[in-house]
């Protein structure tokens, strides 16, 4: 689907650069943003319908059979999609990433930005949504296990699902986009993916305090403040863009320039 | 960014200048959403895990704390976003950019999760505003050009604006009422009869200290402080959004 001869296509098909070629990949983000938002209101779903009813008491034969069955089988679902897609932006990785027209460039970076839409929008039901619908349950009922209801929508399926999306606009950046072959790894780009990782990581403190001192659920306490630095790492999408903008509008200047000798030569 | 492309001798626009301004249009349109979900994410983290527990309940929105510590949690992104709208753009817009996200965030919550699924009523759960403070902050910016100012005039009006723009929504829960005995606001009954049982009632951080008989006067001294504070707060997170907008790159392996 990346191949160089795709590309090419896309950018010599007069057709396809009418058709805003730049968007090759619109209709796919567009479906993936559907499918990650239908996922996720069938997990909602799967709260309103079952928490209440089978998922507060984590010693009750039943939470396994709803909850614990549908924690193992994310968990195996997500180790898929993540061998699937990074495995695929790996191999279908440019050989020549130094040698492209500006055209297919361009088309790169709108690719590149439709991945890091993609990234904002599971960081959003990550660390917005679910987030605070943990308080919406903690803040009612009494946490028995590590693995409650909500707990099993946020720390175990909504996180894994923006880190796999954020080490894909990784992966996607380093083997497709010149610059980051000939600058180096962007700082803020990496900031941006390891931060809001580091929240996963950071669930194990969370939940060493919660079960060890503090079984309540006070948000602002200081046991919560590591995911709110890690949070902050979300601004690193500043540099990210300013990144891109910078090169697109630097190959457009390119483009201009030769456009306009083009004509004076006319 | 907003660059147009120089016309031609002719004065006529060449095929690839007016495909250009539509590409670049149509990246922004990519780049602006993109930046706000990623906004809503990580402001709206930050301000649950700092202020958050003051925002979720109604009877958590105190003269002293919820005064004091709402301003303060929410200036400093709107300050990270004005350093990037306005440094790169000039739009001043960062203030209500971030706030519009965070607001959103809350209330898709506030329903679904809190009201819907825990069965709170809405009115124990509405998140507190802050456009009035990021409409005055994003002003004073364009007006003054300066982050310095921006930091002092805005940054305490951020502050001095956030009891007044709520107390329109909130003054009906303040009315005092004596019940079996005691006197308490309209807030208070409405979070005892509302069972929260991972929230007990010791851990509520309201009114307390000497500050809540001082002169009558706590909500104007709880105000000015947090002015005071979102001065500085302000001042630092316009490097904060400085730092993480800069574009850098690494040579060695990490």
């Amino acid at each position: 689907m990346e191949t160089q001869n795709d590309n090419n296509n896309a950018v010599s098909n007069p057709g396809l650069k009418k058709a805003k070629y730049y968007l090759l990949h619109g209709p796919r983000l567009a479906l993936c943003m559907a499918i990650t938002l239908a996922i996720y209101l069938f997990a909602i779903w799967y709260q309103f319908s079952y928490a209440h009813l089978y998922g507060l008491d984590a010693h009750d034969p039943v939470f396994d059979t709803y909850w614990m069955t549908w924690f193992y089988t994310e968990i195996t679902l997500e180790i898929l999609v993540a061998t699937c897609l990074w495995g695929y932006l790996w191999i279908t990785r440019d050989r020549n990433i130094n040698d492209i027209t500006p055209n297919e460039e361009i088309r790169r970076y709108f690719s590149f930005a439709l991945y890091l839409a993609m990234y904002a929008w599971t960081l959003y039901w990550g660390v917005s949504y679910f987030t605070e619908q943990d308080g919406a349950w903690h803040q009612v009922v009494t946490r028995d296990t590590s693995f409650t209801p909500s707990h099993i929508m946020i720390f175990y399926l909504s996180f894994p699902m923006y880190i796999i999306t954020g080490v894909a606009t990784l992966l996607y950046a380093h083997t497709r986009l010149p610059l980051y072959q000939q600058e180096g790894i962007s700082l803020s780009h990496v900031i941006l993916v390891t931060g809001p990782f580091m929240i996963l990581p950071n669930v194990g403190l969370n939940e060493w305090g919660h079960a060890f001192w503090f079984m309540e659920e006070f948000f602002a306490a200081p046991l919560h403040w590591g995911f709110v630095i890690l949070g902050w790492c979300g601004l690193a999408l500043c540099g990210v863009h300013l990144q891109i903008v910078r090169r697109v509008v630097a190959i457009l200047n390119d483009m201009e320039e030769k456009n306009e000798k083009k004509v004076s030569n006319e | 960014m907003k660059r147009k492309f120089p016309m031609n001798n002719n004065q006529q626009t060449t095929e690839t200048s007016v495909s250009t301004e539509k590409l670049q249009r149509m990246l922004e349109l990519i780049l602006i959403p993109t930046l706000f979900f990623t906004i809503i994410g990580s402001f709206h983290i930050h301000f649950m895990l700092t202020a958050g527990d003051w925002d979720f309940w109604l009877d958590w929105k105190d003269r002293e704390w919820w005064i004091t510590i709402s301003p303060v949690m929410a200036i400093t992104f709107c300050s990270a976003l004005q350093f990037f709208f306005w440094k790169n753009f000039r739009l001043p817009i960062g203030a209500t950019f971030a706030i519009m996200a965070l607001l959103l965030g809350e209330w898709v919550v506030r329903i679904s999760g809190f009201h819907l699924w825990s069965n709170y009523p809405i009115n124990l759960v509405t998140p507190a505003t802050f456009l009035a403070g990021a409409l005055v902050l994003d002003a004073i910016l364009l007006l003054t050009r300066s982050m310095l100012l921006t930091a002092i005039f805005g940054g305490s009006l951020f502050a001095l604006t956030f009891f007044p723009s709520n107390w329109a929504w909130l003054a009906a829960y303040h009315v005092p009422i004596e019940f079996h005995g005691q006197v308490m606001t309209a807030a208070d009954l409405i979070g005892f009869e509302y069972i929260r049982t991972g929230t007990p009632e010791y851990i509520r951080i309201i009114e307390r200290g000497t500050l809540r008989t001082f002169g009558q006067h706590s909500v104007a001294v709880s105000s000015f402080f947090s002015a005071f504070l979102c001065i500085l707060v302000y001042a630092m997170w316009w490097f904060v959004g400085k730092a993480f907008a800069t574009v850098a790159y690494i040579k060695e392996r990490i």
